[in-house]
């Protein structure tokens, strides 16, 4: 080994806390950057393998019921390229145990196997058998929450009718990737399953002989990948036959959810590692110019012995090219495994036949090349100004350092009611200006992290609370599989453990404004119901008027209506002709896109009598009551689904459970920069004023009077950076919920006092601990030697 | 003395037979012409020479005297390609060092220059023989870095870092790097300052013999003037300025200089 490197090594070693801050960085920044893009990488592959596998549609339209031979002219177009007609059907299940209850939605599927659209995966078991007509294969995950084997029964509430099936297999499909159950925005494996019977079975008991209320498609090349045209021909051509709702595979559910969180990643694999990256660059450069003009007389004795700028110049570079190798391949490590865990965690929400993790050595490429880049970048920076030097100069002492007044001691009462000690530290931050300016950044750039590890919990927190506890109110929500009257709120009043019941109304519709058109629903209520209370954005109650809709704001920016406008409305079911009302009030919530009208306006509007299609039940909470109200909806025919708040509830929790993980390893990455910013800063100061700590010794400072000095320095920057950084981290937040903003969820933006004080909080104990470690260093300094030593 | 012996040694591993003579015409190795050197120090200008000119023979033993801010370290800087001139141009041989680029002054410095500081200028983090070592990596033809050491007398003290070595241990530890690369021009900035008589006096007699024994030509600066006694030709310096040039003709054994 060269005697350079040599001497490289024992200074790396001496210098070895602040070269593990600035690698920690570097570290989490590499992390940050191979876990996501690798997770990218799984995520993405698997769709477009599982995608092609399964031959997923390009489009679907559901609609009410349409003979198979009126789809020939919509197959014959040009951009078709097939089509599949299926029928599908809401179920509830009967499973011996469950109390609760469980939905369920069916499909039908050829009863000999074949290549279909929107295939299965045959996880277990087979596909269905000429032996009999009742067979029925099970999504794979509802299977497993409840040990459903290939060879069991399961009884199925079909069409009114109590029927036995026999499981001959499990398997998944890749339109249910992200499978979850309506109104639900997070899946649910216990309480609702998918399940595929025989195509000539389901035509039996769903009365669809020659008939289908679901069409699914692929484009043809002549489509250019755009369904829309399609999609409008088809509900042109349909019309006659009820057509519901007109899906492309963007808004596809399942698919939507996974596109979201493909995208999610791929942005957050550039912006997250450049924040921690960016932060490591700069410390270094902090670290290396003070280490370059440490051995500023060396400098100058190596290039007097014959050693070229470009010698040395590598010679810092490789100290440098230590942390970026060395944080490259710990990120790059650390990094394969978080993108496993990652990978797996995703496993459980989204179904794949796999989803393997495998190592990447391109993105392990990437992550040291980029390790390295920035630790040499921020090497080159912080050599660049003593390797300039002449030899004889870089063996003078440096100059002293430019003193005069600093702007606030212009303020000159505010600069006497300083003592000396508040001066000295204001003048340190304020001449020490590339140092300030590192950790300024530093801090906010891990406030901004902080901020977004809280608002995640504290999102879904008022997501629940806002949603269930202030808006969805009921405790249990029913809905029959049609319209019926007063009579049923009657009955369910009569349920045991029923409190209170208010009656619902949903009518699916179109929107419409001039050429805007949505599909959509209108949910008729109460006018003083208390079990649905729509809110605006300030979390007022909005009183359902009499005439006239309460728009959810999502719905309203989309049609592009405010109140007062009035929007056409044209349902799907009763009277379909179109009728325009008017937009009475806007009202905001975090889940789809609710509008409200008054149950009696809603129903003579549509039906000219009044109709329930639902009732929602505030219940006794005891486990008992909610037992005997389980067991006597088993036994109601007309109630196609079930849902509790709770287990939604429940669900969310379980999501955020596993978020938890994440927020706590944000608040570590962001623990990280702030040690590694601060240590380092701290240290080069006390290094660079080894002098005038010695001389304040001696003056009879005690070693935690002078930690005093160094930590109000490091303060001042932590928070200044910290309130930079705060609303930099809710821009952030704003921008990111914007992007993932849909029709089904909008993230919650929290601004309580809380976030800021808690980033605050959290801010100042990394300072603190940080500091406990620049003590140490203060408590073991030889400050006697430090007096002789000659600059 | 230990010293003398190895520099035997060190003659027969070299395959050095130079030897001079003063009745051969004298070559000019270094030729300083009209120099001038200002440094901006802050806001004020230092003129640290004005117009100096002077000639260096190969193989002498040059001192220059002169009390601080005379502007000796000055002039030992220029002609070690350490620094730039201001105005006025300096020669090595025939090659003018002035007009040298960047990359061919370092070549210089390499090849042709060893230097002394006056307060050592070790690596703190590298050993004695790591020290040398750091000179002889990039030599064309260095010296055996143990033998080196053994020059200087330092070679039991070999692993040990500067920090565990006195004052004149690590000025002869300095010495050793500065000749392992067998420079042709030894230039030594003070070597004495930071030592005591005895100390001091040990260093004076290993830079003598290194002229004697291996003709090198040795610049020593100094602001004690007793120093000047074993010199060949003694320069003073005063303000910047040459106030007296004179040979020696008998130089003092370093052993018989007091101060």
């Amino acid at each position: 080994m060269k005697v350079l490197d040599r001497k490289l090594l024992r200074e790396a070693r001496g210098h070895l806390g602040m070269l593990l801050a600035v690698g920690g960085i570097i570290v989490v920044g590499v992390t940050c950057l191979v876990t996501m893009v690798s997770a990218y990488i799984n995520l993405a592959d698997a769709k477009q393998l599982y995608y092609s596998q399964c031959r997923m549609a390009d489009f679907s339209v559901e609609l009410r019921k349409a003979p198979l031979a009126e789809l020939k002219p919509l197959e014959e177009m040009p951009e078709v390229a097939k089509l599949r007609p299926r029928i599908q059907h809401a179920v509830t299940v009967d499973l011996p145990g469950m109390i609760e209850p469980i939905i369920g939605q069916v499909y039908s599927l050829p009863d000999r196997r074949r290549p279909v659209i929107n295939d299965i995966v045959i996880r277990e078991g087979s596909y269905f058998t000429a032996r009999r007509d009742n067979e029925v294969i099970v999504n794979e995950k509802f299977a497993e929450a409840h040990r459903l084997r290939p060879g069991q029964w399961i009884r199925m509430l079909l069409n009114n009718q109590q029927q036995e099936l026999f499981i001959v297999g499990t398997a998944i499909s890749s339109e249910f990737v992200y499978l979850i159950g309506p109104g639900a925005i997070v899946p649910d494996d216990r309480r609702f399953g998918v399940f595929y019977m025989k195509r000539t079975y389901a035509e039996e008991v769903f009365d669809f002989e020659g008939s289908a209320n679901q069409v699914l498609g692929r484009l043809s090349a002549a489509a250019g990948g755009d369904p829309r045209e399609v999609l409008r021909r088809a509900e042109e051509m349909l019309a006659p036959y009820g057509v519901f709702t007109t899906t492309p595979l963007e808004d596809q559910l399942s698919n939507k959810f996974l596109t979201q969180e493909i995208q999610g990643l791929e942005t957050f694999a550039v912006v997250t590692p450049c924040i921690f990256l960016a932060v490591a660059a700069l410390v270094l450069n902090v670290l290396l110019a003070r280490l370059a003009q440490q051995q500023r007389i060396v400098v100058g004795t190596l290039k007097a012995l014959g050693y070229g700028d470009l010698q040395i110049f590598w010679h810092f570079l490789k100290f440098g090219l230590i942390v970026g190798v060395a944080g490259g391949l710990l990120g790059c490590g650390l990094g394969w495994w978080l993108a496993r865990l990652l990978t797996d965690l995703y496993s459980r929400f989204y179904q794949f036949p796999e989803l393997p993790s495998r190592p990447y050595w391109g993105v392990f490429a990437i992550g040291m090349l980029v390790s390295t880049g920035c630790a040499a970048l921020g090497s080159f920076r912080g050599s660049r100004a003593v390797l300039r030097l002449h030899p004889a100069e870089a063996m003078r002492p440096s100059p002293p350092r430019r003193g005069g007044a600093i702007l606030i001691e212009r303020v000159g009462w505010l600069w006497r009611s300083l003592g000396s000690g508040w001066r000295m530290v204001l003048r340190n931050a304020t001449r020490s200006r590339l140092r300030t300016a590192a950790c300024v950044f530093a801090a906010a750039m891990g406030a901004c992290v902080l901020i977004n590890a809280f608002m995640m919990q504290l999102s879904i927190d008022e997501l629940i609370d806002f949603q269930f506890h202030r808006i969805m109110r009921s405790d249990v929500d029913l809905t029959f599989n049609d319209e019926r009257g007063r009579d049923a709120l009657d009955e369910a009043v009569r349920l045991p453990g029923v409190d209170r019941a208010e009656p619902t109304l949903n009518v699916a519709c179109t929107f419409i404004n001039g050429w805007r058109r949505k599909k959509g629903a209108v949910t008729g209520l109460i006018r003083d119901a208390v079990l649905t209370v729509p809110r605006d954005a300030a979390g007022r109650r909005l009183r359902i008027p009499a005439r006239g809709l309460v728009m959810s704001r999502q719905l309203a920016d989309a049609l592009g209506v405010g109140r007062g406008s009035l929007v056409g409305f044209e349902p799907v079911k009763g009277q379909k002709r179109l009728r325009y009302v008017p937009v009475v009030e806007i009202s905001d919530s975090y889940l789809g896109t609710a509008v409200y009208a008054d149950i009696k306006y809603l129903s003579r509007l549509v039906y000219e009598e009044y109709a329930v299609s639902g009732v929602q039940l505030a219940v006794q909470r005891d486990p008992a009551s909610r037992g005997a109200l389980y067991r006597a909806l088993k036994n109601l025919p007309a109630v196609q689904t079930v849902a509790a708040r709770a287990d939604m509830i429940e669900n969310l929790e379980t999501v955020l459970e596993t978020q938890s993980i994440f927020i706590l390893l944000l608040v570590l990455f962001a623990g990280i920069v702030f040690f590694g910013s601060i240590l380092n800063a701290s240290l080069v100061s006390l290094a660079e004023r080894q002098r005038e700590v010695a001389t304040l010794r001696v003056l009879g400072y005690g070693p935690w009077r002078v930690g005093g000095l160094l930590f109000r320095e490091s303060m001042i920057t932590t928070i200044l950076g910290t309130l930079l950084g705060m609303p930099l981290g809710y821009l952030l937040m704003l921008a990111t919920a914007e992007a993932y903003a849909s029709d089904l969820f909008r993230m919650p933006i929290v601004a309580a006092p809380e976030l800021w004080i808690l980033t605050m909080v959290t801010a100042i104990i990394f300072g603190l601990i940080t500091h406990l470690f620049v003590q140490r260093s203060i408590n073991k300094m030889d400050w006697l030697d430090a007096l002789k030593i000659q600059e | 003395m230990c010293s003398t012996a190895a520099l035997g040694r060190a003659t027969r591993f070299l395959k050095l037979t130079m030897t001079v003579t003063s009745d051969q015409p004298r070559r000019i190795l270094l030729r300083l012409q009209n120099v001038d050197k200002t440094f901006q120090m802050g806001e004020v200008k230092v003129e640290a020479l004005r117009d100096v000119s002077l000639e260096v023979f190969a193989g002498e033993f040059l001192v220059m005297v002169g009390p601080s801010g005379s502007g000796k370290t000055t002039i030992l800087n220029l002609v070690g390609g350490l620094d730039s001139v201001t105005s006025g141009r300096v020669w090595f041989e025939d090659r003018e060092i002035t007009a040298f680029s960047a990359a061919e002054l370092t070549r210089y410095r390499r090849d042709t220059v060893g230097f002394v500081f006056q307060f050592y200028n070790l690596v703190p983090n590298l050993t004695a023989l790591e020290n040398v070592m750091v000179s002889t990596e990039l030599s064309r033809e260095p010296m055996d870095v143990i033998e080196a050491l053994r020059l200087v007398d330092m070679n039991d003290r070999k692993d040990h870092f500067p920090s565990q070595l006195s004052g004149g241990e690590q000025q002869r530890v300095a010495i050793a790097r500065a000749m392992a690369k067998n420079p042709t021009l030894l230039l030594c900035d003070e070597p004495t300052g930071a030592l005591d008589f005895a100390t001091g006096k040990r260093v004076l007699r290993i830079l003598v013999d290194l002229k004697q024994q291996l003709g090198r030509t040795v610049i020593l600066i100094t602001h004690n003037a007793a120093i000047a006694q074993v010199a060949d030709r003694v320069v003073r310096l005063r303000s910047g300025q040459i106030v007296e040039l004179h040979d020696n003709p008998q130089p003092l054994p370093p052993e018989d200089v007091v101060w």
